[in-house]
């Protein structure tokens, strides 16, 4: 999404608080003013939501874990959900499509970590494997029955920006992957992706 | 009196901004800009305390305006206000060392609040920001030397170098010596990320999160 409407609330929010003070004398005015402040409050709070999701996060100009490290703090920032992040200070950088790949995977998975498990932090571990880079995010929440949800998804196909489980599946076999997910009601998920690094 | 230097792409916000600032009794717009390229000439000029700053200027990368500002002696407060809450805005802002983040996200009068604390010597970050540091640094305070914890102390009060050396009695040499190995082993890359890490981590340690 384009940042031109945030400007302009924030731009209009400011001009009407400037409005709202010249309005002392005047009660019913000023009341007004007060309204469409918090009508373009809420309008901003509800941008604020999921702003950060489509912006291209720099890819080229950024390395693999900084990438990641970015998704976890944008992940506790919008929704107190806390993660703990093993990375290894050696990860070094990878293919652009593979890089692609991990950051929608990887905000696919957070997502859904926080839609449906009910858990208070997932943990997120990417490693390097030979020529292949290792994913795996966890948490210990309500967990599912992933063969299920995977045969729920087949016809779904892309929903408000989000892809499901099936979604990442395709995405990891399409670059030549592997794709496992251990899970079950009441233990838990862990997701487990490798792509190839180059 | 906060003297405040605004820069800013969008026109429009610019203006919105400089009414409500003007507005505030313990606040001047000392000059304002759309042209990031203009920051510093303006800084020198005006000598502002806090500089209002958006990352995504056209003419110049905003990292780029505040790390030139780092460097001058008697460097204004730098306030990053942005449009995007993500991981990117807040490294850029972490790494270039500026003193806030305020969200375009969020009311224009949480700006004026940020700019406030900036200018008390706050960082005003998301708490995030924190944790993401606090993981950081293959090392723990605890090896720390007591002069480079007094060094911390001092940095995270917002003293430069010269009022540290002033204040230890030692050379503007010797503290940007002592502020270099402090660096290196709380694994930051300038005060404001040593300052944030030591809201958390200050002596004596606390246990690893």
């Amino acid at each position: 999404m384009h940042d031109g409407p945030v400007q302009d609330i924030f731009a209009a929010l400011s001009q009407l608080q400037v409005l709202d003070r010249s309005l002392a004398a005047d009660p019913t005015a000023q009341q007004r003013a007060g309204q469409a402040v918090r009508l373009l409050e809420r309008a901003l709070g509800e941008i604020r939501n999921f702003i950060g999701v489509f912006r291209p996060p720099g890819f080229e100009r950024r390395a693999l874990g900084e990438i990641i490290e970015g998704l976890a703090v944008q992940h506790e920032t919008l929704t107190d959900q806390a993660i703990e992040l093993d990375l290894p200070a050696d990860l070094g950088d990878c293919a652009l499509p593979t890089k692609i790949a991990i950051y929608r995977i990887l905000q696919e998975a957070l997502a859904n970590g926080h839609r449906h498990s009910g858990a208070a932090r997932q943990r997120v571990t990417v490693d390097r494997r030979g020529s292949s880079l290792a994913l795996i995010v966890s948490d210990d929440g309500k967990g599912f029955d992933p063969q299920r949800v995977l045969a729920s998804e087949v016809d779904v196909g892309v929903e408000g920006g989000h892809f499901g489980l099936r979604g990442i599946q395709d995405r990891v076999e399409m670059l030549g992957g592997t794709f496992a997910v251990d899970s079950a009601p009441g233990r838990g998920t862990a997701l487990s992706v490798t792509l190839p690094a180059e | 009196m906060i003297r405040v230097l605004l820069a800013d792409d969008h026109a429009i916000v610019l203006e919105g901004l400089r009414a409500l600032l003007e507005g505030e009794p313990d606040i001047k717009v000392a000059a304002w800009t759309t042209d990031g390229t203009e920051v510093l000439k303006l800084v020198q000029q005006h000598k502002p305390d806090v500089v209002v700053l958006d990352l995504e200027l056209t003419s110049i990368k905003g990292t780029e305006v505040i790390t030139a500002l780092r460097d001058r002696p008697a460097a204004p407060k730098v306030l990053v206000l942005t449009a995007y809450n993500d991981g990117d805005s807040l490294r850029s802002a972490l790494d270039a060392g500026a003193d806030g983040l305020a969200l375009k996200t969020e009311s224009p009068q949480q700006t004026l609040t940020a700019i406030r604390q900036v200018h008390g010597g706050q960082l005003v970050f998301p708490q995030a920001a924190r944790r993401w540091i606090e993981g950081r640094g293959a090392r723990t305070p605890g090896d720390l030397t007591p002069r480079e914890r007094e060094v911390w102390s001092l940095v995270a009060g917002g003293l430069t170098n010269p009022q540290i050396a002033e204040r230890l009695g030692l050379s503007d040499n010797t503290v940007k010596f002592h502020v270099q190995h402090l660096f290196s082993k709380l694994g930051v890359k300038n005060r404001t990320e040593a300052a944030l890490k030591y809201a958390h981590g200050s002596p004596p340690p606390g246990p690893p999160r």
